[in-house]
């Protein structure tokens, strides 16, 4: 089965406590997610996301407070209205939409954090590797190098 | 040509008046080409003109000329004078949004535009063939001016034809575009014209070119190129006017302008926003409305 790597930036004032208490209450989530701890979802600039596929993601999950309840008041609200357009834009260059996704877990929300990381890692998977790094190579490296076969790990 | 003269005359009452320290324009140079002319000096008049080459969007050298000198009085700003075209004139909306400048450093004479021609700007214009964004172009008259030259045209173009190339790029698999945008990129030199050429793209130090930047490389890699074109489109979305410049002067022909008007589209979809139009600031750095705490 293939085990597809996936970076998530976690506001740390909620999805990141949110992801621990998923742990504590031993609800099952995958490994898969990569867990990036950020002061705030809007501090996710599209660089960051665009540099974690340029490395070899397969897919970005941004997770960030419920609107309202940001902790510095609307940094929530600056993502919520950049991340669909910079949706459009990486579907437009090229990649699958699914392997981006912006959603909101609170810190209480262990529950939800588990079914939306287990929900996205299936989709990923479901499409398979991400070509994204692999095609941005220069021709001759990607001839030259070997595709791992994506094993635990990655 | 009569708005040549207006436009002269224009420029030596504001000059002469020592209202403006200098006027942007067009003129023609040595060579036959028409290319921006800064004019200091109410002499010097003679050298501003207006024909369907004037393809620069001169609203780019403002913040050059309105940078104060040192030890310059802040009481006292510059002002300046710049001929624009409808298209440009959006860009001034948006750096008026952006608080670049204020209102009164500007003195906005607007030229009513019949389209420019295709070529225009390396000598190889062709009489009749308008550029691709002209076609497209609905908005005849400056939105924003202190001076009007010339009556607009009237032209009929519906909202469906301003994004009528994206559909086929749109219908595509990812995979195919990715190809498509893949086999673009590779073109590129990394010469940074469209950046400079941009009258949006004001930052000291642009992001793409920090040597200690650690999201984005310098190097001209396939993968680093990609981010620098898709970067640069996301940091003008909901603030690119569509002057189609960054196109115009890429050497390698890479369809900047697609990407851009993929973003003014969702934009205008998702926020119901048209760059420029007003100066307010673009909805997407704004926060949601009704939802403040």
């Amino acid at each position: 089965m293939y085990e597809p790597k996936i970076i998530g930036f976690l506001c740390r004032w909620c999805s990141y406590t949110g992801a621990d208490l998923a742990g504590t209450s031993r609800l099952k989530s995958p490994w898969n997610l990569r867990a990036v701890r950020v002061p705030c979802s809007g501090r996710v600039s599209p660089e960051l996301i665009m540099r974690a596929f340029d490395e070899g993601a397969d897919g970005v999950l941004v997770l960030g407070c419920h609107i309202g309840e940001c902790h510095y008041d609307n940094g929530n609200h600056r993502t919520a209205k950049r991340m669909p357009v910079l949706h459009a834009l990486m579907e437009f260059a090229g990649l699958e939409p699914e392997r981006l996704r912006l959603d909101w877990v609170s810190a209480s929300e262990g529950q939800r954090f588990a079914q939306i990381a287990t929900e996205f890692t299936e989709t990923v998977q479901a499409l398979g590797p991400c070509k994204w790094q692999q095609n941005g190579l220069p021709i001759h490296t990607a001839e030259v190098m070997e595709v791992p076969d994506a094993g635990v790990g990655g | 040509m009569p708005y040549t003269t207006q436009i002269q005359d224009k420029a030596r009452e504001l000059l002469a008046g020592d209202q403006v320290s200098c006027v942007i324009g067009y003129e023609v140079g040595s060579r036959g080409r028409t290319r921006p002319a800064f004019i200091y000096d109410p002499d010097d008049v003679e050298r501003l003109v207006w024909n369907q080459n004037c393809t620069h969007n001169l609203t780019t050298y403002l913040q050059d000329k309105l940078r104060p000198d040192r030890g310059q009085s802040e009481e006292e700003p510059r002002r300046v004078a710049v001929v624009v075209k409808p298209c440009d004139s959006r860009a001034i909306n948006v750096m008026l949004a952006e608080n670049h400048f204020a209102r009164e450093q500007v003195h906005v004479i607007g030229v009513a535009c019949d389209g420019i021609l295709e070529g225009a700007g390396f000598g190889k214009a062709t009489e009749g063939v308008l550029q691709a964004r002209c076609e497209r172009c609905s908005e005849r008259t400056p939105v924003v001016y202190d001076t009007l030259i010339g009556e607009a045209p009237e032209v009929e173009t519906s909202d469906e034809a301003a994004f009528a190339d994206l559909a086929d790029l749109e219908a595509m698999t990812p995979s195919e575009r990715a190809e498509f945008w893949l086999s673009q990129f590779d073109r590129c030199i990394r010469c940074y014209a469209c950046r400079q050429v941009c009258p949006m793209c004001s930052c000291p130090t642009c992001l793409f070119e920090r040597d200690d930047s650690l999201w984005v490389g310098m190097r001209i890699e396939l993968n680093e190129k990609r981010t620098f074109h898709l970067g640069r489109a996301y940091h003008l979305a909901g603030r690119c006017v569509g002057c189609d410049e960054c196109e115009r002067v890429c050497p390698m022909d890479i369809p900047i302008s697609l990407l851009n008007r993929k973003l003014a589209k969702e934009i205008e979809v998702q926020f119901a926003y048209r760059a420029g139009e007003e100066p307010v600031p673009s909805p997407i750095i704004t926060i949601l409305s009704g939802e403040e705490g």
